[in-house]
């Protein structure tokens, strides 16, 4: 390694590979500290196409992508293989079954030292690593698929030992951009280097996975030749999720701050073990310059609202057409927009657009598709999102730059962004209304509101733009970062036991 | 966010633990058929030819056709286990509109490999009438083409079939050869027994096209197979040089006769092993029936439930019963084969007597059917092994074979006539311990040779 990057971004399945939120979020990072010098470290796939979907900003020293879950043959054999394997077998279950930290450090304090010999011959195909899945599966899933059980021990494993055999760049701060495999990669850097490390989640990495795992039913089916027909206490999701969770918890106790886009998340990071007084939020932002410029036209045209999104099922459109047909018994030369693009789910375009001539609203509704937002938002009077899940929705803060409040579901960061966050000081007062999901009657009743009381009008446009103009500028995250990044940089090295937040303070 | 989707979708790929196709082990008795094939059709064919008191005629015929069968089934080898692993793969796949293709691609490589030599061997090198030396070439390539499409037909698993064609083509051959054995030349037993071979090869082809009425096309293309399934190739070779390795070395021994053509054999010890080989007859048919039904009930029912997500316990427990099923159909089998064996070795005077066989090849003789008891037990473990897909074992038993074989042949001809056979007996019985400590080692663990050291799914990309 020529030389120690200021910072290391340890990405999974994203930035610079896959194109998505993420890693624009990421490439805007890098391009907004030019002053800092950044190593990428992107956990990929087996198999995975490794074509660069972003221009490298010139301060990225390095790329180095780490396949998960694939190791080098290695030696066929190595010293003392038997009593190796054999004592990975306590921090390795330790890990799983929350011991975070500690649990990791034992077993990078096993596998380090004999790095370049190991790999998939000794870790997973050896007779000892066959025992050490045999004896794992009988300690607690001996009901269970074996199946299964050894295909998850092999991925889950065989994810975890890909991640501690490979290269690992220095840098001065290691920054995870996500728990789970990378979380994992972050903490062992934090263990091995004795450089800090922070996290920024996003989404909630354990609840996707959560969520992914339950609903992943033909994955992990029954025995069906048992005679029970009881499920087994523990079945292989709790294996997987037990997994994720332990992953997470190490990863939250080497990181020294962890940070997400809005509180709504912090509940979940605290269950599953995150230090409340690690906790920090850092939305993101947008160029609020931009559209604060943007010319308010309400002169020589009907009151008009707008859905900004794609055309899918995840944005509930239909509830916002539902909402356009209760609206118009209120408000009967309302003109509604449905702005976004309409080929990612045609079927589900059809029956939109089914149900606008079901409802009688052709004169009244308009699938835009794709726009430049500029060019509309200024004769837009209400923003409305219906989606049935969003994380930080940046159009309603570019709408509110605009002057345009907004009506939401409760969902991600929108309650946050309409009524500000708990700590706002001064309060900014309501920017909109926040509904339940799929409740058309209630989107129309707020909607309605909007349009027909400017008092409310007026005070929840000036609240939105205030909100977005003091806490949600693109500018004010580069800050947060490079501010962070400064600070970490300039540690000293640490033990990774010493307790992590007192320097800091 | 990507994440662990990915992770997920290996789950998958387990299919491939199932990859394992009985077909296979089904060429390895099939490809042992033959071995009965040309014992019984020489046999009948010199009783006849003998009675007609053409002698010079009768071993210029059997000297081409031991010639013809050795070559034939040593070069022919590699090629028969691929093509019946690579038919067995698209019979697995439901896919066999490559069977047509497949069949002329075959045959057409076996003529390429082997007319060159043999065109060197009956009109370059031995001294033959033109018409013996072009009925020689003929009969290879008929006999290659025999295993080609028997092949076809075993991966069917229809045995009737082939037996009726057998009997057919032998019929014709006993028919043909009463008519043409009184010439001075082999020409007419060799153009007997060929006749013979057409229609048995005629028969084949007829329910083979019937069974696969599909276009031909790209007929090289299953030589892909080769690369994936080089270790079977090698035991192709390995094993049919195995089995011939004896007489060979026992081929340079004094008493071996030079025939007129040039061509040597050693016909006393050929034909005491040759009759020997019959006596494993009841083996392969009690074998036969154990893989059938109680083995392959057990095999099939291990991988079922194992692919219907048992868990380990019950797992163990039907390996526990797979391998109960084996040892003891091997002890029945061992038992029945011991009494026929023994028997045949008491009574072997008097079967002698019977069948007019001269008793020098006696001793040879007793140490062939005691050496033969052993090797169809190799062969036995051999296609268990086979069932579990454990080709470098397998490779390994008939390498073991090979050499056994040629060495202490070789160390049996230096002590002299008293110790022929000997060399045959030790292999076979040396094979047969080494076979069963393999074949116990890779049985007793068979989960982890199954799941981790045989799957396809796991190897390192």
């Amino acid at each position: 390694m020529s030389r120690v990057a200021d910072v290391a971004l340890v990405l999974e399945g994203t930035y610079p590979y896959v194109a998505g939120g993420v890693s624009t979020w990421t490439h805007d990072l890098i391009r907004g500290l030019p002053h800092l010098d950044f190593h990428i470290v992107t956990l990929m796939p087996p198999d995975a196409d490794l074509t660069m979907r972003y221009e490298l900003p010139a301060n990225v020293v390095a790329v180095t992508p780490v396949t998960l879950q694939r190791l080098a043959r290695g030696h066929t054999r190595v010293r003392r293989q038997r009593e190796l394997i054999a004592r990975l077998r306590q921090p390795i279950e330790g890990l799983v079954a929350g011991g975070g930290l500690e649990a990791l450090a034992r077993v990078i304090a096993l596998l380090a030292p004999r790095r370049a010999e190991l790999g998939q011959e000794t870790l997973l195909d050896s007779r000892e690593a066959w025992n050490l899945l045999v004896a794992m599966y009988e300690a607690r899933y001996a009901e269970t698929s074996f199946l299964d059980y050894f295909w998850s021990w092999r991925a889950l494993m065989g994810g975890l030992f890909s991640l501690i055999v490979a290269p690992l760049p220095r840098a001065r701060v290691y920054h995870t951009v996500s728990t789970g495999y990378a979380g994992l990669y972050a903490a062992r850097a934090r263990i091995e280097t004795g450089r800090p490390a922070i996290v920024t989640e996003h989404g909630i990495y354990t609840n996707e996975r959560r969520i992914e795992i339950a609903m992943a039913d033909w994955l992990f089916e029954l025995p069906l030749v048992g005679l029970g027909i009881d499920r087994p206490a523990l079945d292989l999701k709790d294996f997987w999720i037990a997994a994720f969770e332990g992953y997470s918890r190490a990863c939250y106790e080497a990181c020294d701050e962890i940070i997400t886009l809005y509180e709504g998340n912090q509940a979940f990071q605290v269950a599953d073990g995150a230090d409340p007084a690690k906790l920090a939020v850092v939305p993101n932002g947008i160029d609020f310059p931009r559209f604060a410029a943007i010319e308010r036209r309400r002169e020589g045209r009907p009151p008009t609202i707008a859905l900004i999104g794609r055309v899918v099922p995840i944005k509930d459109v239909k509830t916002y057409i539902r909402a356009v047909a209760r609206l118009r018994e209120s408000v009967p030369e309302v003109r509604a927009l449905m702005m976004g693009p309409t080929e990612e789910d045609e079927e589900y375009f059809d029956e939109c657009k089914a149900m606008v001539a079901h409802l009688g609203l052709a004169d009244a509704f308009t699938f835009t598709g794709r726009v430049r937002l500029d060019d509309y938002l200024g004769e837009i009077d209400v923003v409305v999102l219906t989606s049935i899940s969003e994380a930080q929705p940046l159009v309603l803060l570019e709408a509110g730059a605009a002057g345009i409040p907004a009506v939401a579901t409760d969902v991600g960061s929108c309650a946050e962004i309409l009524f500000g966050r708990s700590d706002e000081d001064p309060p900014l007062g309501p920017a909109g209304a926040v509904v339940r999901l799929s409740d058309p009657e209630a989107t129309a009743q707020a909607i309605a509101r909007l349009l027909t009381d400017a008092d409310w009008y007026a005070s929840c446009a000036a609240a939105l733009r205030e909100r977005v103009h003091r806490y949600y500028q693109e500018r004010d995250v580069m800050t947060a970062y490079g501010e962070r990044y400064a600070r970490y940089c300039a540690l000293p090295d640490r033990d990774w036991r010493a307790p992590a937040t007192e320097e800091v303070a | 966010m990507a994440g662990i989707g990915f992770v997920l979708r290996k789950l998958t790929r387990k299919d491939d633990l199932l990859g394992i196709l009985q077909g296979f082990a089904h060429s390895a008795l099939a490809s042992n058929g033959p071995w009965l094939f040309t014992v019984l059709a020489l046999g009948g064919l010199s009783l006849f030819a003998g009675g007609a008191g053409r002698l010079s005629a009768l071993h210029e015929f059997r000297v081409v056709i031991i010639y013809n069968f050795t070559f034939s089934l040593v070069l022919s080898g590699p090629l028969l286990l691929v093509l019946t692993r690579a038919l067995a793969d698209a019979i697995y796949a439901a896919d066999v509109r490559q069977a047509p293709s497949m069949l002329v691609g075959a045959t057409l490589l076996m003529v390429i490999t082997q007319l060159p030599g043999a065109l060197w061997l009956y009109f370059g090198w031995a001294e033959f009438s033109p018409a013996v030396a072009l009925l020689a070439v003929v009969n290879l390539l008929a006999v290659g083409t025999m295993w080609v499409v028997s092949i076809f037909l075993s991966a069917l698993k229809d045995y009737r079939s082939i037996t009726n064609a057998f009997l057919a083509g032998m019929a014709l051959a006993l028919a043909a050869g009463y008519q043409l054995a009184d010439t001075s030349t082999g020409a007419g037993l060799l153009l007997a027994f060929t006749l013979g071979l057409v229609l048995t090869i005629s028969m084949l082809l007829a329910k083979i096209l019937a069974e696969y009425p599909y276009r031909v096309r790209h007929p090289f293309r299953f030589l892909r197979a080769f690369r994936p399934y080089r270790l079977l190739a090698l035991s192709g070779f390995v094993y049919n040089a195995a089995i011939w390795v004896d007489k060979w070395v026992m081929w340079t021994a004094p008493e071996a006769v030079i025939a007129p053509s040039g061509l040597v054999t050693y016909p006393q010890y050929d034909s005491a092993m040759f009759l020997a080989y019959l006596t494993i007859t009841p083996s392969m048919a009690i074998f036969m029936m154990i893989v059938e039904t109680r083995f392959y009930e057990a095999y099939i029912h291990f991988y079922r439930e194992l692919q219907r997500h048992a868990n380990f316990a019950r797992i163990q427990a039907n390996h526990r019963a797979l391998v109960r099923t084996l040892v003891d159909g091997v002890r029945n089998m061992m038992v029945i084969q011991g009494t026929v064996t023994l028997a045949v070795i008491l009574l072997a005077p008097q079967l002698f007597e019977l069948f007019r066989i001269d008793f020098l090849q006696l001793g040879m003789f007793r140490l062939a059917v005691l050496g033969s008891f052993f090797q169809v037990l190799v062969l036995m473990l051999l296609i268990v092994l086979a069932y579990f897909d454990f080709r470098g074992p397998v490779l390994t038993i008939q390498a073991f074979f090979l050499v056994t074989n040629a060495v202490f042949s070789w160390l049996s001809l230096q002590y002299g006539f008293a110790f022929y056979g000997y060399g045959f007996f030790l292999a076979c019985l040396a094979s047969f311990v080494f076979a069963y400590i393999v074949t116990a080692r890779f049985l007793a663990d068979l989960p982890y040779q199954s799941f981790v050291r045989n799957n396809q799914s796991v190897a390192v990309v």
